[in-house]
C-alpha cells in the first residue's frame, strides 16, 4: 500500500560503515567493538535482548550517542563527529515521537521547512507523501487524532519526504498489537523494496528480523555475535547465544574427538564434521529437525527413549522425548490429516540428519 | 505564601483526570458539604459582603468607586502597582525559564540541585525572605559592604526603600511561582521529540524553537498568570522594601482599613483588586485551563488559536535559526546548565545569607561575621515575647491545620469520587482562596469575624487561616487519589468488604501520608502567616511572624535572623517529611 517515492535510483547510495564502535556509561561497556558494512539498499537488522547495545548502535550512526572509539562513515565519508542535524539520515523513533502540536501535514512538512525549501516546493511535496502512505485525507488531523497505523505512517512519511539515503528505525512496531504489527512487517517490506534506501532496523523480536532483513546481525552484551543471511543465521548459528536467542533449539553437550560428536555416554552422534579434536561442544539441533520414530523400534539408528509429554500448538505439535542416557530433546511435529499422535510414555527412537546438527565450540 | 499553588507533590506530566463517569451523584458527593459551607461561610459570603460595603450599605451609592477613579493619588496607585507586577513577571519568566529548562532537562545531579534551590524558598515564610533583603541591600547592608570593600564603590548605594528595592525582592520571592508551573508543563514533553527534529534537520537552536518552546507554553502562560496575579496582591514585601513613591494598592487598602478606618473606600479598592484578578484570570483561562495544573482539568484544550499562533511564529523562527546554524557556533552544550546552577543559586543565597549571619557573636550584621556564637538564639530563648509568640503560633496552626486537614479530606474524597454535576464550580471555590488576593480576603474576612464578635481571637484567625490552607490539602489529596489503583477497592469489595471496611482497610492507610504531608503544609501556611494576622489579629493576637513584622518596622533586630533561619529549617524539614512519605508510597 506504500507506493514508490521515485522511480529506480540510478546510483546506489547509502552505504553505512561501522569501524569498531565503542561506547561505555561509566564502567558498563554498551557497544564493544562493532563493525558492520551496510551495503547501499540493504535492510539489515539489528537483533538482541534489551540491553544489548542494539538501540546504543542505532543512536551512533543517527548523531545522538557519540562513540567514544571508532568510526561511522556514509558512502565512505566519515560522518562520527557531524552533528546529526546535518547528517540526512531518516529516522523512526520508537512511538513514531510525532510533534504533538502540529497537524500530519505540518509534520512531514517540518524537515522541508528546516531545509528553507519554498512554501510551494513543500506544499506538493508534502502532498506527494501523504498520498504515497495514503493520509491525504488526513492532513489537517494532530497525531493525537490518528490510529496507531496512521501515525506509523505519518512517521513513515516524515522520515522520507526528504529523501535520505538511509532510513534507521528503532523498533517502529513495538507498540502495536500483533495483527498490525505483521501487517505493517509487510509494508515496511514493500516500502524497502520500492524505495531501494538502505534500512538498518533495530529489533528485538526475531521473527520480525528473520522476515525482513537482507541480513541479521545478532547483538549480545555490546558485540555483533554473528552478521549473516536469516536463513544462515538460524541453520547455522555461529555461536550458543545466537543459537538459544533466535528460535528454539536443543542443546546437547558433546565431546569433539577427530571431528566427530560424541554424547556424554559415549555414543556416536550425528552432526556436520568438524575439524577439533578432543574439546567440549554443543550440539544445536532445532526442534522440527528432530524426528521420532514411534511403534517398531528396533531397527532406526539414534538414541532410544520415551515421550514424555506431547503439546498441541495448532498446526503442529511439541512433542517432549527423553532419552535412556536422560537427554531430554524437543521435538516439533506439523498437525498433518491422518499422522498419528505420539501419546505420553511410548517408546521412540530419536534421530536428525548430520547436516541439521550445528556444532558450536564456544 | 508559604506554600504556593503547585506543591512538589504534583509534579509531573498534567494529566487529565478521568472524565467523571455517567451517573449520578455517588454517596461520596456528601462529603462535599462540610468544607462546601465553610467555604462559602467564610469566603464566600465576606467577599460578597465587602461589595455590599464597598456600595455604602444602607446609604447606597457609587461615591467610593468615583472617588478612586477622581483622583490622581490613587490612578497613580493603580499606575504603580500594575508597573511593578508588570516588571516583575517579566523578570521572573526571563530568569525562571532557563532553570525550569535544566529542572526538566538536566541529569540526575543538576535537577536535585534544583529542585531544593526552588522548593526550600518556596516554603520559607515571605517574610523571612524579605527580611533577608533588606539585610542585603541595606546602606549598611552586605552588597554595600561588599561592593565597598572591593572599591566599585565609594559610598552606599541606596538600593532599599526604592523601586529597585521592591522589584528584586519581590522576584525572588515569586520566582518558584513562576519556575514550578513551567517546570510541570516542561517534565510532560518527550524528549525524543527533540531528537525527532533533529534528525529532520533541526539545528539544537531551531529544534529548541519549533518543538520545546511551543509544547512548554501552556506552563509559560499559567506561570505568567499566576505570578502577575501573585504581583498584584502582594503586599508584604512592597510594603517593607518599597519606599514612599512605591505605594501600592495592597498598601492603600491596608491604610484605609487600619489607620483611616475608612471600612467603605477600603472595600471599594479591595473590590477593584479582585475585579482585576477575576479579568485576568477569565482572560487566562481561554487561553489555558489553569486548573489543568493543580490536577483538576476534565479535558484538554489543545486547540487554542492564540497558541496555533504563537506556534507558527515560532515555526518560522526556527526555520530562520536554521539557516544561521552553520555560521553560529554551536550552542546549547554547557551554557544552560551553568546559567541555571548561577541564577539557582542566587534563589538559595538570601535565605543561605540569613542563616550565616544568625550564628554572627556581633550585634550588629557585618560580613564576613567577626566570629561564630547563639547568641541570637540564647537572646530568642529568653525573650519571653518571642516565645510566647512561638506558642500563640503553634496554638493556632495546630487549629488552623486540624480544621483545614479534615475539611480539605472531606473535599477531595468528595470531588474525586462524588461525581456531581457543576464540579468545576466547586473546584473552583475550593481553589480560589490561594488565588485571590489573601490580602482581600483578609479584609473581608476581618468585616465578618467583627459582625460576630470573633476579632482579634486567635479561634477567629484560625478560621481565616484554615480558608487559605484547605486548598493545598485538597490539591495534595486529589493527586494522591489519583494514583490510587481502583482495582484494589474492588478487590477488596471482591473479598467480602463493605463500603466502609473498605474504607477503613484501603483507602484511609493509603491515602495516610498524602493526609500527613498536607496536614504540614497546612501548618506551614498558618504558622509563616502575617497578612491574616494584620487584620484578624487587630493587635492582641501575637503571632510570631507578627512579632518578626513589627521588629522589622521597627529596628533590624538580629534575633530575626535567628527566627528566620528556624523558619527556614522548619521549611526544609516539611519537605524532607513529605519526600520521604512520597518515597515509601512508591516503592
Amino acid at each position: 500500500m506504500l507506493k514508490a517515492i521515485h522511480d529506480t535510483a540510478v546510483v546506489k547510495t547509502g552505504g553505512i560503515t561501522l569501524r569498531s564502535l565503542g561506547k561505555r556509561y561509566g564502567s558498563a561497556v554498551a557497544v564493544d567493538d562493532v563493525s558492520l558494512e551496510v551495503l547501499p539498499g540493504e535492510f539489515v537488522s539489528l537483533l538482541g535482548p534489551s540491553g544489548s547495545g542494539k538501540t546504543t548502535t542505532l543512536m551512533m550512526i543517527a548523531g545522538f550517542t557519540v562513540p567514544d572509539s571508532g568510526q561511522i562513515l556514509l558512502d565512505g565519508k566519515d560522518i562520527t563527529r557531524l552533528p546529526s542535524h546535518r547528517r540526512e539520515l531518516g529516522v523512526i523513533f520508537q512511538n513514531y515521537a510525532l510533534f504533538p502540536h502540529m497537524t500530519v501535514a505540518e509534520n512531514v512538512a517540518y524537515p522541508l521547512r528546516m531545509r528553507r525549501m519554498g512554501k510551494t516546493a513543500v506544499e506538493n511535496s508534502v502532498k506527494r507523501v501523504l498520498e504515497q502512505v495514503q493520509l491525504g485525507a488526513l492532513a489537517a488531523r494532530y497525531p493525537h487524532q490518528l490510529s496507531g497505523g496512521q501515525q506509523q505512517r505519518v512517521a513513515i512519511g516524515r522520515a522520507l519526504v526528504f529523501d535520505p539515503p538511509v532510513l534507521l528505525l528503532d523498533e517502529p512496531l513495538g507498540a502495536l498489537d500483533k495483527k498490525l504489527r505483521q501487517h505493517l512487517r509487510t509494508e515496511i517490506k514493500a516500502l524497502h523494496k520500492d524505495v531501494g534506501k538502505t534500512m538498518i532496523y533495530v529489533t528485538h523480536d526475531q521473527e520480525e528480523a528473520l522476515a525482513m532483513s537482507d541480513r541479521v546481525a545478532v547483538m549480545h552484551e555490546g558485540r555483533i555475535r554473528q552478521a549473516s543471511s536469516p536463513r544462515d543465521i538460524y541453520r547455522r548459528p555461529a555461536e550458543l547465544f545466537v543459537a538459544s536467542f533466535v528460535g528454539e533449539a536443543n542443546l546437547v553437550p558433546v565431546k569433539l574427538k577427530g571431528g566427530v560428536a560424541y554424547s556424554s555416554d559415549g555414543r556416536r552422534l550425528e552432526a556436520t564434521r568438524w575439524d577439533g579434536d578432543d574439546m567440549e561442544a554443543m550440539l544445536c539441533i532445532r526442534p522440527e529437525h528432530v524426528r521420532l520414530d514411534l511403534g517398531d523400534v528396533g531397527m532406526a539408528s539414534g538414541p532410544q527413549g520415551t515421550v514424555v509429554d506431547s503439546t498441541y500448538v495448532g498446526d503442529a505439535t511439541v512433542i517432549e522425548c527423553e532419552t535412556d542416557s536422560g537427554l531430554r530433546l524437543t521435538s516439533k511435529v506439523l498437525n498433518q490429516s491422518g499422522d498419528q499422535i505420539p501419546t505420553i510414555g511410548s517408546s521412540c527412537r530419536v534421530r536428525w540428519a548430520a547436516t541439521d546438527a550445528t556444532i558450536l565450540t564456544n | 505564601m508559604a506554600g504556593g499553588l503547585i506543591s512538589p507533590s504534583v509534579n509531573g506530566a498534567p494529566e487529565p483526570v478521568r472524565a467523571p463517569a455517567l451517573g449520578g451523584p455517588t454517596g461520596w458527593a456528601w462529603l462535599l458539604l462540610p468544607g462546601g459551607v465553610y467555604l462559602t461561610v467564610l469566603f464566600v459570603v465576606p467577599l460578597a459582603g465587602l461589595l455590599v460595603i464597598s456600595l455604602g450599605m444602607p446609604d447606597w451609592t457609587l461615591t467610593h468607586y468615583l472617588r478612586i477613579g477622581d483622583s490622581p493619588v490613587y490612578a497613580a496607585v493603580l499606575r504603580t502597582t500594575l508597573e511593578i507586577s508588570l516588571a516583575v513577571t517579566t523578570l521572573a519568566f526571563v530568569l525562571g525559564y532557563p532553570i525550569a529548562y535544566a529542572l526538566t532537562t538536566g541529569g540526575p545531579t543538576l535537577r536535585t540541585f534544583l529542585l531544593i534551590a526552588v522548593v526550600l524558598p518556596y516554603f520559607t515564610s515571605v517574610l523571612a525572605r524579605t527580611f533577608a533583603w533588606i539585610v542585603l541591600l541595606g546602606r549598611g547592608g552586605i552588597v554595600n559592604e561588599i561592593l565597598l570593600q572591593l572599591g566599585l564603590i565609594s559610598q552606599p548605594i541606596t538600593m532599599l526603600y526604592n523601586r529597585f528595592g521592591v522589584i528584586i525582592g519581590m522576584t525572588h520571592i515569586i520566582m518558584p511561582l513562576m519556575i514550578l508551573p513551567m517546570a510541570t508543563v516542561m517534565s510532560g514533553i518527550d524528549q525524543k521529540l527533540l531528537r525527532a527534529a533533529r534528525a529532520n534537520g533541526a539545528s539544537p537552536l531551531a529544534a529548541f524553537l519549533t518543538v520545546f518552546l511551543p509544547l512548554s507554553l501552556p506552563g509559560v502562560i499559567a506561570g505568567v498568570l499566576l505570578v502577575f496575579i501573585y504581583c498584584l496582591g502582594f503586599y508584604i514585601t512592597p510594603a517593607l522594601l518599597g519606599g514612599l513613591a512605591d505605594l501600592t494598592i495592597t498598601m492603600a487598602i491596608s491604610t484605609q482599613v487600619v489607620d483611616q478606618l475608612n471600612w467603605n473606600f477600603g472595600s471599594a479598592l479591595s473590590v477593584v483588586l479582585l475585579v482585576t484578578v477575576l479579568v485576568i484570570l477569565w482572560i487566562g483561562s481561554r487561553l489555558f485551563p489553569i486548573q489543568q495544573l493543580l490536577g483538576f482539568s476534565d479535558g484538554i484544550g489543545r486547540d487554542a488559536a492564540a497558541r496555533q499562533m504563537g506556534a507558527r511564529w515560532l515555526m518560522h523562527v526556527g526555520s530562520a535559526a536554521n539557516a544561521l546554524d552553520r555560521w553560529l557556533p554551536s550552542f546549547g552544550g554547557r551554557g544552560i546548565p551553568i546559567l541555571a546552577v548561577i541564577l539557582a543559586t542566587l534563589l538559595l543565597l538570601p535565605v543561605l545569607i540569613v542563616a550565616y549571619l544568625s550564628f554572627s557573636s556581633s550585634p550588629y550584621f557585618v560580613f564576613p561575621v567577626p566570629g561564630y556564637s547563639l547568641r541570637n538564639y540564647q537572646a530568642y530563648a529568653s525573650s519571653a515575647s518571642w516565645i510566647e509568640a512561638t506558642f500563640t503560633s503553634i496554638r493556632v496552626a495546630l487549629l488552623a491545620a486540624g480544621m483545614a486537614t479534615v475539611l480539605g479530606a472531606m473535599l477531595a474524597l468528595g470531588l474525586s469520587r462524588g461525581r456531581i454535576r457543576g464540579r468545576g464550580a466547586m473546584v473552583a471555590l475550593v481553589l480560589s482562596p490561594i488565588i485571590m488576593p489573601t490580602i482581600v480576603v483578609a479584609v473581608a474576612t476581618y468585616f465578618l469575624l467583627v459582625q460576630v464578635g470573633l476579632q482579634g481571637t486567635e479561634f477567629g484567625l484560625a478560621l481565616g487561616h484554615a480558608v487559605h490552607a484547605i486548598p493545598f490539602v485538597v490539591v495534595i489529596v486529589v493527586a494522591n487519589l489519583r494514583d490510587l489503583n481502583p482495582a484494589c477497592e474492588r478487590a477488596a469489595r471482591s473479598l467480602g468488604a463493605g463500603p466502609l471496611a473498605t474504607f477503613r482497610t484501603i483507602l484511609a492507610p493509603l491515602i495516610m501520608p498524602a493526609l500527613i504531608v498536607a496536614a504540614f503544609f497546612a501548618f506551614l501556611t498558618s504558622f509563616d502567616d502575617v497578612i491574616y494576622v494584620l487584620f484578624l489579629g487587630i493587635g492582641t493576637v501575637n503571632t510570631l511572624p507578627m512579632r518578626m513584622w513589627e521588629g522589622i518596622k521597627q529596628d533590624v533586630n538580629p534575633i530575626i535572623s535567628a527566627v528566620a533561619t528556624l523558619q527556614t529549617a522548619l521549611a526544609a524539614i516539611v519537605i524532607i517529611v513529605g519526600a520521604l512519605l512520597g518515597r515509601r508510597k512508591n516503592t
